[in-house]
């Protein structure tokens, strides 16, 4: 989903320096929230914006990922301080996916979501993708209250 | 955004801080550019404000009242400075998955008149 596609003929020294012309804003709703327009209603601007930073935004975005799906294969996970980054912001990608897919457009929305809370009740698969979207959700809220509280004591 | 069933922090509504430290930051006139942080029914409060305290260096008080303002009014500024420095900002807050954009100072609700420009300025090629 986030990885750029591979196409021959790309001018190397522009791959080099993370420059890729032949963005677009995204078509997928949940792809656009992962990277979004950086001016609101002005889409020239943000596609000249996206030329400059989209790749390495996602590349961003995949190394954060990839260090979580790593972390998995463990018997026991510790994590660092920058793991636990990085777990927070896949965890909360993961979640914006989710939520799209979910069709979350409103707090409303989301309380509604938040309601299915019984495996046993996972009938389809909406409701199946709320439950891995309340499971995702409790595990980003209680490791950044973790994240917060050592935060504080640092300081 | 979102509140878990973890207990979400305080709004510190009681401390709000006054307008003097308020306007200091808010009107200088040769810092143009806004960062814009907009509400979503996804994004958990805690970490917005962990976002805005590990990010920004911003106190828990200060990222807190920031966050509720995003949450209550549906947008808050959150950071000024020159055009490249907020650009900068908006790609790591896209890169925490916070929905930033960027914003003359002049130009939305909130703002404050800077230099004012047309809206065709500020869109030059960089670099």
């Amino acid at each position: 989903m986030l990885q750029p596609e591979e196409r021959a003929g790309q001018d190397p020294l522009a791959a080099l320096i993370g420059l890729d012309m032949d963005v677009a804003e995204p078509t997928d709703r949940a792809v656009k929230r992962l990277l979004p327009n950086v001016v609101k209603d002005d889409g020239a601007a943000s596609l000249e914006f996206r030329q400059l930073t989209e790749r390495s935004l996602r590349e961003t975005k995949i190394g954060a990922l990839r260090a979580a799906a790593l972390d998995l294969d463990k018997d026991e996970i510790v994590l660092t301080p920058e793991g636990a980054k990085h777990w927070s912001m896949a965890l909360n990608d993961v979640r914006l996916v989710l939520a799209e897919r979910l069709d979350i457009r409103d707090e409303e929305d989301a309380e509604h979501v938040h309601l299915m809370q019984d495996w046993s009740q996972a009938e389809d698969v909406e409701s199946y993708l709320a439950l891995v979207y309340n499971f995702a959700t409790w595990l980003q809220e209680s490791l950044v209250q973790a994240m917060l509280q050592s935060l504080e004591t640092r300081r | 955004m979102t509140l878990s069933v973890a207990l979400g922090p305080d709004t510190q509504e009681g401390t709000r801080t006054g307008t003097a430290e308020a306007t200091d930051s808010l009107t200088a006139p040769d810092i143009p550019w806004n960062l814009v942080i907009w509400n979503d029914p996804v994004n958990l409060m805690s970490y917005v404000s962990y976002v805005f305290q590990s990010y920004f260096g911003y106190s828990e008080s200060k990222a807190n009242k920031l966050m509720m303002e995003v949450h209550r009014k549906g947008r808050s500024i959150v950071a000024h400075g020159s055009k490249e420095q907020v650009e900068r900002h908006a790609v790591a807050m896209h890169g925490f998955g916070l929905w930033a954009t960027v914003e003359k100072a002049s130009g939305g609700p909130g703002g404050n008149s800077g230099k004012s420009g047309g809206p065709g300025q500020g869109k030059g090629k960089r670099g």
